[in-house]
């Protein structure tokens, strides 16, 4: 539901990064890590991409998410590494567990809360 | 067409760092936080009443911050009852975020307090992904909500210390097993703890406030 002040954090962002560095070309794709954990809509960040975007230079540009599934740290056995996903008849997504895969003790988080713009595709300028 | 990679900013990598310095102000005035989180009508506010009652019994001096998208019903419940208390209207957010809290708790009495509980706003998605910066998460779910409440929103109960299922004294009349609500939750979070409470009979509070670490 937090979709569209998120897509616009991430617009707001980029935007003061390229008045910063200014980069030759269009912005075609913008690649962005999305953390497992969060609860987000993918389709409704790109919808709100794309309404957002309107107007300024990244008009027309595409989100492209790719998916970060979560890792985490044992501080008892030391593992670290992917977190165990429970999946559920009915409950139709994976849910991470934060408890140990080895262990079975708490854990820490290191990956999966993620919500960063990680790189650009670029349209290449016109030749002089 | 040529790729460019780089770091161009995470937007809640910024929110966590806020949420670590909400800690670190609160943890200064010796302030140990709740975030209580849970759908509008579960008896967040009702429970925060009862657990307030029975740490001033114990000497301990609690206070309470409301957010909610507009209105300050919860507010003024919570200065009729005499706790120190701030209202944050979050104007069509669906979650309170570290920031709005930072704020807050500028202005918050803070070295008139033992206790605080920050009231989240009434939703059991969005708040989980904004952690605040308090000590321990509080999910208030009530038996009326229906017995699938942790299915529906199994990520929010993933990540959450403590659940308390409010609102037992209904659940015959609502053809509910609060039972199952407490195994969905064991699943998804094997070391959270359930509590079972009726907030107006005042029953399970006392083991509410024990698996919150008071």
């Amino acid at each position: 539901m937090h979709e569209y002040s998120l897509a616009q954090a991430l617009l707001s962002g980029l935007q003061d990064y390229l008045r910063q560095h200014p980069i030759p070309g269009r912005v075609a794709k913008v690649h962005v890590r999305k953390g497992e954990l969060l609860s987000l809509s993918e389709w409704a960040l790109k919808e709100a991409w794309r309404i957002l975007t309107e107007g300024t230079e990244l008009s027309g540009s595409e989100l492209v998410l790719e998916s970060v599934p979560v890792r985490v740290r044992c501080p008892s056995c030391g593992y670290e590494g992917e977190a165990r996903y429970l999946t559920e008849e009915g409950w139709h997504i994976a849910v991470p567990v934060l408890s140990c895969p080895r262990c079975g003790s708490p854990v820490e988080i290191t990956e999966g809360r993620d919500l960063a713009i990680v790189g650009l595709t670029m349209t290449d300028p016109p030749a002089p | 067409m040529h790729d460019i990679t780089g770091s161009f900013g995470d937007v809640l990598q910024r929110q966590l760092e806020l949420a670590s310095q909400n800690f670190a102000l609160l943890k200064q005035h010796g302030v140990r936080a709740v975030n209580v989180m849970g759908a509008i009508g579960s008896g967040k506010t009702e429970l925060i009443l009862r657990m307030a009652e029975k740490l001033r019994e114990r000497g301990l001096r609690v206070g309470a911050i409301a957010g909610d998208v507009a209105g300050d019903d919860d507010y003024q419940r919570f200065r009729a009852a005499g706790l120190p208390a701030l209202q944050i209207n979050t104007g069509d957010q669906c979650h309170l975020d570290a920031h709005q809290v930072g704020h807050a708790l500028e202005e918050f009495p803070l070295g008139e307090v033992d206790v605080l509980f920050i009231e989240n706003v009434g939703n059991l998605v969005c708040p989980a992904d904004f952690p605040l910066g308090a000590d321990v998460d509080l999910v208030v779910i009530s038996v009326t909500e229906g017995d699938d409440m942790v299915r529906k929103h199994p990520k929010m109960f993933a990540q959450t210390d403590v659940v308390a299922i409010n609102k037992v004294d209904l659940a015959a009349f609502v053809g509910v097993d609060p039972e199952r609500i407490a195994a969905d939750y064991r699943k998804v979070n094997p070391h959270g703890r359930v509590v079972f409470t009726a907030a107006k009979s005042g029953r399970g509070v006392e083991e509410l406030l024990s698996a919150l670490g008071f």
